[in-house]
């Protein structure tokens, strides 16, 4: 049997088992979870081999899998974040209910990532999509809240998604006579204008919902913070980049064949955009963590799509190369979340404070994370959005780049408000039994952690995946001339150049701060928000003195009119127009047998006043 | 040979009339001898398959009158297919219900077993038949053991919904009949292999009324819009295993009907067309309605029509490839749709009103029932791996083979809404707080084998969906030859 | 005289779609359970009256093959619908005998036999 099959068999049953394994004992369900995505994850590593293709023939389709480069660099992402964030979800699992469940979803949904990227032909590509979509959904309503709303809206936008999808698929099929993607690819040219718009527009909308691309993006703040925060880490982290990686593979094989091929990279990329500056401007205004972070998922994810829909090799290189990042980095905030949810059991920020001396490894996690988010060098986020800003301004796209560049530098706001909500500011006694995370959970967020360290100093890492990746679907090979493609590598094309400087500046800060904390060791003093006796006049118990009230209202102030119209409500309100009407529809059913009997005569009638048209 | 096709109505006739006399003697024999006949049924019918892929199809002459004369009954590969099927539900059906009622006293057990046992007999026969007139009494039997089984319960309303499908079904018969009396004065003869060689002969305009008159009354058997009223009525009050039964087998042989008349009989060619409007008119009202609905059965009863409405439409492709694709639907929905009906019945068990809110909190004291219940809604939604993804795809494949694109189009569309109304369902029975009214009654022994072995075959088909598709396809390869099956019948020499 | 026949023949015809479409009617319009049962009944009466009238033959003989009558073959009328007619009407009285059988329960059930007050069941 192929290691392919023998990877998805060990999930399917490996899922199965963890599920029933509850009536044994908690530990076994914890070891069996553990060793199915170690078991895994191993014997890809092991075996990690792009020629081979399993063909799995039915009668009259052929499910055909294999390994391109390209969904080898997404694999790397999936599996890298399945084991750790499975090591975390065991320590934040401990005593919950439903943990069969949990499991069960999680394995599978892992078990469908790796199925949708080695598909090599559209129609396991479209069953593993929706085993992925349906068992996300299993756990995005796995708290129980607003199961009705949340998972409701989430899978009627997935399967707006996906059957879009499918739509094109059956197209595809019907044109090209095969479901292999690269029949399609090859087939593409010889499909008439019509078509060719059809197709790409439809399977765009399919992965623009997993990708949360505007207006398709109404499912996503709702869902990543419904789910438990040791999934969402995968369904933000991992999850969302399987609509990436449909996109790369539209944009890099379908797209350039076009003679309208400019003005959809524009219309996606520019959407993409918007994407990112309004989803940045909500997370701001949010005091749920989870939230917050939702809306900054959004965000970071309409820029890849911008890197992506441009599609110059260095926009490429940063699309791809951000996603990884945002993997990286957005599923250890989530991580961090849900550690301090676990601890205190809120995640709101006005209510959490002080934590950096309770749970200082978090804080770490956190604090790096959030530098590595808002790009700040010399961490990885910073690379790639340099080469994202350097390759829209090379191409020319001005007013994108502002955008964009206007989004993330707006993004520096919630990131400032996520670690002073959480870590800085005041101690409450409230929050004095609060200890640190369960070694379980912090090991994973300080190796995540490190890895956005390492890559901020060796992109190359990763450039080299990438670029054979991108080199399979026929773009020109940039790794071995990084330095032509962008100025933030050093001319032997192997190290971000500014790197050194950069560690220079940090050091001095660090040995300064370093200074100064021990100068001012003896004489510092922890005070709570009421501790301010030294006015004179003590404050009433209700009155709320912390600034955290209101963060950046003169900000939202100035922006509000760009967010006074929210997609969601249009579209809840459409969804609820809809309903009322098959409501009112319905009625046609009146219960009197006697009406029924006269809707028979009056179709008889209708049919064979029409028979002259129907039966000519 | 194993046994002829006659013996699928001899026998549970028979056994009809024999059963009320052994009832006397040993009570038990009332439910156990109809289940006997249905295994029988069932494995005579399996084997009959068996015999039919080596010899071809088999035409049993009643009597010794030769067809055109004669009655004659025609197990082909694709009437034995949906014979098979019916008959296994059937059976399903039977196992299912066995300890019904076992509280009451015999005598509305009786009634029940037997008229089920009718009620599959006249199905199988509709399928069977080569001739017109039988097919109206084999449809008047199943008329009347379906009024009969849906006033089962003395206490509902199930008088009410009794009363409208007889209604609706006198009306039915009534045109039915006029319809072949058309038929007969124009060709003078009844057997549907002969009308179908000399339907050229017939007048185009007498050809349209008694096709439009065959329409409305097997349109209401299979429940299109608008001669759907009755239905959900029906599937509401009737006992919950007959809502499988009218959804598995009733309905079945109904399209079996009408796709006969059309694919073989009448030569119309704007027939398909009609079909294709027709099944998604009432596959959209079907699903809008089911959305906002408060009772479960009736949730059910919608999506069931919505789903036959979907088989009309792949019907109405007309290529192979839709036939196959409306077979595949076929078989799908009668093993999801009974799943849902079985699993169902024991969600809101023993609820006067039978309301959506009475499943809250269900899948905490009903952890299988749950589960079966959420494999059936993903499956008949067409989520893969389960088996309904197969044959979604293989209409919307054919649907685009054809290049139909607007019709992929709303089907898709109108898909959404299934799904929202089943998960709705289905967030209720794990995530919303039992009452305390509400009480579990937990399924028993027969019925909970039942519901894992559909389960089991919903799962299997849906990984390895080759088990069932050879079979499907030999079917519709048959439908599609109409001159073979005329040849089949009228050169007949035994 | 041979046409005052001929016209007789449509007659029948008229008078069986007659009583079909008086059955139709008194089905579709009338309120009472009963009623719409007799509409019932009366359809089929129509169309019964209108099967036989189809095998009816002028001056026909029965469909019986006698020693000495071999070819009057002709001149029998059609059997069929004469069996055809046989078997509806037994269905029809079945069917007549249930329906009733419902309304006597409805009517218990309900205490009315208006059917558009029978509305339980609906949307």
């Amino acid at each position: 049997m192929d290691i392919i099959n023998i990877i998805l068999v060990i999930f399917f049953a490996g899922a199965l088992i963890t599920a029933f394994a509850a009536k044994i004992s908690s530990i076994v369900q914890d070891i069996l979870f553990i060793g199915t995505i170690l078991a895994t994850s191993i014997i890809f590593f092991l075996n990690i081999n792009t020629n081979t293709e399993t063909i799995i023939n039915l009668s009259h389709i052929n499910l055909t899998l294999g390994l391109t480069p390209l969904s080898l660099y997404f694999a790397f992402i999936v599996f890298g974040l399945a084991v750790l964030a499975g090591f975390y979800a065991v320590g934040q699992m401990q005593g919950k209910k439903k943990k069969g469940y949990f499991y069960f979803n999680y394995l599978l949904s892992i078990a469908a990532m790796f199925g949708i990227l080695v598909s090599k032909d559209l129609v396991s590509f479209f069953i593993f999509w929706e085993i992925m979509t349906w068992s996300s959904y299993l756990l995005v309503i796995y708290n129980g809240e607003n199961v009705q709303k949340t998972g409701i809206k989430y899978f009627v936008l997935s399967a707006i998604g996906a059957y879009s999808m499918l739509m094109a698929i059956v197209i595809i099929h019907s044109l090209t006579g095969s479901f292999l993607i690269s029949d399609l690819i090859s087939g593409f040219n010889n499909m008439s204008a019509n078509m060719q718009i059809l197709i790409p527009v439809l399977l765009l909308t399919g992965f623009g919902v997993k990708a949360a691309l505007m207006p398709l993006h109404i499912w996503a703040p709702d869902a990543y913070s419904n789910a438990p925060m040791s999934y969402t880490a995968i369904f933000s982290g991992a999850l969302s980049k399987m609509g990436i990686y449909g996109m790369v593979i539209v944009f890099l094989t379908l797209i350039t064949k076009l003679p309208q091929e400019t003005l959809i990279r524009d219309i996606i990329a520019w959407l993409g955009a918007i994407t990112a500056a309004i989803s940045t401007l909500w997370a701001i205004k949010q005091d749920d963590a989870k939230r917050l972070l939702a809306y900054s998922s959004i965000g970071q994810l309409g820029y890849i799509v911008v890197g992506v829909a441009i599609g110059t090799p260095l926009a490429m290189l940063a699309g791809l190369f951000l996603a990884f990042m945002h993997g990286v980095f957005k599923s250890t905030l989530f991580m961090v979340v849900g550690a301090i949810e676990k601890q205190t059991g809120t995640s709101n920020l006005k209510e959490v404070t002080g934590l950096i001396r309770k749970m200082p490894w978090t804080f770490i996690a956190a604090l790096i994370s959030i530098i590595a988010l808002a790009g700040i060098p010399p961490l990885g986020g910073f690379v790639g959005k340099w080469m994202l800003y350097e390759s829209l301004i090379t191409s020319n796209h001005y007013l994108l780049v502002t955008l964009v560049f206007f989004s993330s530098t707006a993004a520096f706001l919630y990131c400032y408000k996520f670690l002073f909500g959480f870590f800085l500011g005041q101690e409450e006694k409230e929050w004095s039994h609060v200890k640190e995370a369960p070694a379980i959970m912090v090991v994973p967020m300080l190796i995540l952690s490190l890895i956005s360290v390492v890559l901020g100093s060796f992109p190359q890492l990763i450039l080299k995946p990438i670029n054979s990746a991108l080199s399979y679907y026929s773009l020109p090979d940039t790794y071995n001339n990084l330095w032509k493609e962008s100025m933030i590598f050093n001319k032997w094309g192997d190290q971000v150049a500014l790197t050194p400087i950069v560690y220079g500046v940090a050091i001095v800060f660090i040995v300064f701060a370093v200074f100064l904390f021990f100068k001012n060791r003896k004489t510092s003093r922890y005070v709570t928000t009421k501790d301010i006796s030294t006015s004179g006049e003590v404050p009433k118990e209700h009155e709320n003195l912390t600034f955290k009230e209101n963060f950046f209202q003169p900000f939202l102030r100035a922006v509000e009119p760009a967010m006074k119209r929210q997609m969601d409500k249009y579209m809840l309100a459409f969804a609820k127009g809809l309903e009322d009407l098959f409501d009112f529809t319905r009625r046609i059913y009146n219960g009197n047998g006697q009406t029924y009997a006269i809707y028979a005569i009056i179709f008889v009638i209708i049919l064979l006043l029409l028979s002259n048209n129907l039966f000519s | 040979m194993v046994g002829t096709p006659v013996l699928f109505i001899v026998i549970p006739l028979l056994a009809a009339f024999i059963i009320p006399l052994t009832g006397m003697v040993w009570k038990n024999s009332v439910r156990i001898i109809p289940g006997l006949v249905l295994s029988y049924m069932l494995a005579l019918s399996v084997s009959l398959m068996w015999h039919i892929t080596e010899t071809g199809t088999v035409v049993e002459v009643i009597a010794g009158w030769k067809p055109p004369i004669g009655i004659n009954l025609v197990f082909s590969p694709f009437s034995g297919f949906l014979a098979t099927l019916m008959i296994f539900l059937g059976l399903l059906v039977w196992a299912y219900s066995y300890k019904f009622k076992r509280n009451v006293d015999s005598e509305p057990a009786l009634k029940y077993f037997i008229l089920l046992m009718l009620l599959v007999t006249g199905s199988v026969g509709i399928v069977l038949t080569g001739d017109i007139f039988n097919m109206f009494v084999f449809i008047e039997i199943v008329g009347i053991s379906g009024y009969g089984l849906t006033s089962f319960y003395t206490r509902r309303d199930s008088a009410e919904a009794a009363f409208k499908y007889l209604f609706m079904g006198s009306i039915a018969s009534t045109f039915l009949l006029l319809a072949i009396m058309i038929i007969y004065s124009q060709l003078g003869t009844l057997n549907i292999a002969e009308i179908a060689d000399k339907m050229p002969m017939m007048s185009n305009k007498l050809k349209v009324i008694s096709l439009i008159f065959f329409i409305l009354a097997i349109g209401i058997e299979a429940e299109i819009f608008p001669l759907n009223g009755w239905a959900p009525d029906v599937y509401t009050q009737a006992p919950g295993p007959i809502g499988a039964a009218f959804a598995g087998i009733v309905v079945k042989s109904a399209i079996y009907a009408s796709v006969r008349l059309v694919y073989t009989m009448f030569d119309l060619s704007g027939a398909l067309d009609l079909f294709i409007v027709i099944g998604l008119i009432t596959f959209i009202v079907a699903e809008t309605t089911a959305l906002r609905q408060e009772r479960l059965k009736r949730m059910l009863a919608y999506s069931s029509i919505g789903q036959m409405g979907l088989v009309m439409v792949a019907f109405g492709i007309g290529t192979k490839e839709g036939i196959f694709a409306a077979l595949f639907l076929i078989f799908n929905h009668a093993i999801i749709k009974s799943l849902l009906f079985f699993s169902g019945s024991y969600l809101v068990y023993n609820k006067k009103n039978k309301f959506i809110k009475h499943v809250n909190g269900m899948g905490k004291y009903l952890p299988i029932t749950s589960i079966l219940f959420t494999i059936g809604a993903f499956a008949i939604i067409g989520l893969p791996p389960f088996a309904g993804f197969w044959s979604k795809l293989a209409i919307l494949t054919a649907a685009a083979d054809s290049k139909m694109l607007m019709l992929i189009a709303i089907i898709l569309t109108v898909s959404i809404l299934e799904a929202v109304y089943y998960l709705r369902v289905i967030n209720r029975i794990y995530f919303f707080p039992k009452k305390k009214s509400t009480e579990a009654k937990k399924p028993t022994l027969n019925a909970l084998i039942v519901m894992i072995s559909l389960g089991i075959i919903i799962m299997v088909i849906g990984f390895y969906p080759d088990l069932i598709t050879g079979i499907i396809d030999r079917a519709a390869t048959d439908l599609m030859d109409k001159t073979g099956y005329i040849k089949d019948i009228l050169t007949i020499n035994n | 005289m041979e046409k005052y026949l001929e016209i007789l023949n449509y007659t029948i015809y008229g008078a069986a779609i007659l009583l079909l479409l008086i059955g139709l009617y008194g089905a579709l319009t009338k309120k009472s359970l009963i009623k719409i049962v007799l509409g019932l009944s009366i359809m089929d009466s129509g169309v019964h009256l209108l099967m036989i009238s189809i095998g009816y033959l002028k001056n026909g003989t029965a469909p019986i093959f006698s020693p000495g009558h071999e070819n009057e073959l002709a001149k029998m009328v059609d059997p069929v619908p004469q069996a055809l007619v046989l078997t509806a009407i037994v269905i029809g009285f079945g069917v007549t005998a249930v329906a009733l059988a419902l309304v006597i329960r409805l009517y218990k059930h309900h205490n009315t036999l208006r059917i558009d007050e029978i509305k339980n069941l609906k949307w």
